[in-house]
């Protein structure tokens, strides 16, 4: 479960996020439309206690990530826009490895290689060293690597920003069923498209402030793009949905 | 967590070309210098060896001849070159490993190069222990620069932190990752070295377990300050070129630099007289003063004779049951005795001034104090020299009274014309050098281990400001 309550953060006398509240719990995912420097990426960069708050505070699964930053990240997957992994070990040693540095020792490689598999990235592609990967492979890695910490929330920082349509469409499967195995996602996107595929709600942030909340099943792909484009020039159509 | 860094850090150094090429050419290094090292230390041995029988022999064999004669002919102190100087031979090739001993006179020709102690530390000699001290900090550095810094760059450091990962745990797990593999270059230096040392006819100093436990440890805790200055530096450059950049400048100051220009500075604030011009005051002061034609020393004489008839209960040197001209000699051994001891006294303490200013050099070169400390434990340093001519001094003087001696008891009324046999000769004993225990050879290098301690504690304190600052700064960007 991820929860923001009146979450804000000035950086200086610039305010990149004001008073942001939101939950997404299980089997729930919140996808953030947003113009660049709208907030998205601040929200995860606090629930991830990269930065402090203003005021306010952010949550995973009941912890507060300021108070407990590694207890917070326990069952917490990152995934950013390109996903670093170390070039000159395979896919498999980088999954190893994460899932060490998580304290999962215990995984033997079948047990690897099957969230691998899982993530869509099979046994051969596994054992090569992932400085010929694709981007889409590496974006695999980094889901195998939740699987393999068993993270029950997890925060994507345009994740689909660069991926050809069959491996953006072949992620957005795998976080569906992510999201319906019981995981709480945060996915900050500029897709509109795939936000309405992922999203259980889609919230759009202006200007560090989410002003729209939306019930995806409630709205079309149009008219949601027409919403997105109003609010970015400055009115908001107030289509409807509840708080995340 | 640290155990997987660790060993990620170790698959990672294996499978890049770069570390593997500059830690094989390391290796071959040390491996060359301890080579190198056994071999000069067995030929000096067998040198050694050779000269000790061939001075025993002309010593022997010298036929008849007055004793205090044979006292100026005289003999050589040698001192062995012992199985640590495998691993770091210090200052032997400069100081040389013979004094020649002889009446009258406390030979300053093996000094010479003392002379120029301080100054002569600066020159890279191909030895074991100079591949660590210079050739460690450089292969840490090799391995280090990137350790936060590329992670920052390539991105994963922001992963893994998003992952849970405490910042000192990766710290901790780059450190355990350096110091393995600069750890096994210490240790496989050493125990070659540990192998060759015990090669016949190389002789073994006292304590050498201890030592060369106790070398281990100095050298653990020397490449440890380079690891941490490394994390430190990573941690708290944005790009892993700068990291680089100002690594290598330590590196420079640290290895290269300081232990050059710490001796010259030391060299020209508190300067040695030059061996001429020491010998030569050596010369005068010691003998003047009683063979001389002045005043002083006709009295001084005259005091000596008055004290020689006064001992015996007799009126004139002819009914002296002894040979007086023994007894003078000896009389202006004990003379020259006294100035010797003071004017040496003179010169260590100037060479000590020196020492001291050089270890002030310490404070931005741990090397120079890691170089003292090695060459007092391997008992190559200035002080194990003193050591061996302070000893040799003490036999010269011993030696001489034992030969006037002999011609103050069975001289009688002959003077100078008193001659001894070969069979007295061959009574005479070697000069045996007793090398100090390690508690005596560590007594004037305990400034230069707190200096040690002292920096690792800076290079600790440095990692932890990368923790706390190299990192937070990070993440947020």
């Amino acid at each position: 479960m991820l929860e923001a309550r009146d979450l804000t953060k000035f950086f200086g006398e610039v305010r990149a996020l004001n008073a942001l509240s939101v939950r997404i719990g299980a089997g729930e995912s919140l996808c953030l439309l947003g113009a660049n420097g709208a907030g998205k990426t601040t929200t995860i960069n606090l629930f991830l206690a990269f930065v402090e708050p203003t005021s306010g505070s952010a949550l995973v699964n009941g912890h507060d990530v300021q108070l407990d930053p590694i207890g917070s990240k326990r069952h917490l997957a990152y995934i950013p826009e390109q996903v670093a992994l170390y070039p000159s070990l395979t896919g498999l040693e980088n999954l190893e490895f994460l899932a060490e540095l998580s304290g999962h020792r215990d995984h033997r490689t079948d047990d690897l290689l099957g969230f691998l598999e899982r993530a869509g990235l099979d046994a051969p592609a596994a054992l090569r060293g992932v400085a010929g990967y694709s981007k889409g492979m590496r974006q695999k890695v980094a889901i195998a690597a939740a699987l393999a910490r068993r993270a029950s929330a997890f925060l994507l920082d345009e994740p689909l920003s660069g991926l050809d349509p069959a491996a953006a469409n072949e992620f957005t499967e795998v976080l569906a069923d992510l999201r319906r195995d019981g995981a709480a996602i945060l996915l900050a996107t500029h897709d509109i498209f795939r936000a309405m595929e992922l999203g259980t709600t889609i919230g759009i942030m202006k200007s560090g402030e989410l002003v729209e909340r939306l019930d995806p099943g409630s709205v079309t792909g149009a008219e949601l793009e027409k919403i997105y484009l109003e609010s970015m020039r400055g009115g908001a159509a107030g289509a409807g949905g509840g708080p995340a | 967590m640290i155990r997987a860094i660790a060993r990620k850090e170790l698959v990672q150094y294996w499978r890049d070309g770069r570390v593997v090429t500059v830690f094989g050419i390391v290796a071959l290094l040390g491996l060359a210098a301890t080579v190198t090292g056994w071999s000069a230390v067995s030929a000096m041995e067998r040198e050694r060896a050779s000269a000790v029988a061939m001075d025993r022999e002309i010593w022997d064999t010298q036929g008849l001849k007055n004793p205090h004669t044979a006292a100026h002919f005289s003999r050589y102190a040698f001192q062995p070159t012992f199985n640590l100087a495998v691993f770091d031979p210090g200052l032997n090739d400069y100081v040389g490993n013979a004094i020649w001993l002889e009446a009258h006179y406390r030979d300053p020709a093996a000094l010479r190069p003392v002379e120029d102690a301080v100054e002569i530390q600066r020159i890279a000699q191909l030895n074991p222990a100079w591949v660590i001290q210079v050739f460690g900090p450089l292969l840490i550095f090799i391995l280090l620069y990137g350790a936060v810094a590329a992670e920052r760059e390539s991105g994963t450091l922001r992963q893994l932190l998003a992952a849970g990962m405490r910042p000192v745990s990766l710290l901790l797990g780059k450190a355990v990752s350096a110091f393995s593999l600069t750890g096994l270059l210490v240790f496989g230096v050493l125990l070659g070295s540990a192998f060759l040392m015990s090669a016949e006819g190389i002789e073994r100093l006292p304590d050498t377990g201890l030592r060369t436990a106790a070398l281990a440890a100095l050298y653990l805790v020397y490449l440890a300050i380079f690891v941490f200055l490394a994390l430190g530096v990573s941690a708290l450059s944005s790009r892993s070129r700068t990291a680089l950049a100002g690594l290598m400048g330590i590196w420079i100051v640290a290895t290269i630099l300081g232990p050059r220009i710490g001796p010259d500075v030391a060299g020209a604030l508190a300067p040695a007289p030059s061996a001429p011009e020491f010998a030569a005051r050596l010369d005068r002061e010691g003998a003047d003063p009683f063979w001389g034609a002045g005043e002083e020393a006709v009295q001084r004489r005259q005091r000596v004779m008055d004290a020689a008839l006064a001992e015996y209960g007799v009126e004139t040197v002819e009914e002296l049951p002894i040979n007086y001209d023994g007894y003078l000699l000896q009389a202006s051994e004990e003379f020259a005795n006294g100035v010797f001891d003071t004017m040496y006294a003179e010169l260590w303490g100037g060479y000590e001034r020196q020492h001291a200013i050089a270890r002030g050099f310490a404070l931005v070169s741990p090397t120079i104090a890691a170089q003292n400390v090695s060459m007092a434990l391997a008992g190559t340093g200035l002080h194990a020299y003193r050591h061996f001519a302070d000893q040799a001094e003490e036999f010269r003087r011993e030696f001489v009274l034992l030969l006037n001696q002999e011609m103050i008891d069975h001289g009688g009324a002959d003077g100078y014309a008193y001659v001894s046999g070969n069979d007295f000769w061959r009574q005479n004993p070697d000069f045996e050098y007793a090398a100090p225990g390690i508690g005596e050879a560590v007594r004037g290098v305990w400034a230069d281990v707190i200096i040690l301690l002292l920096w690792l504690a800076i290079a600790i304190a440095v990692a932890a400001l990368g923790v706390r600052r190299g990192f937070l700064g990070e993440v947020a960007a």
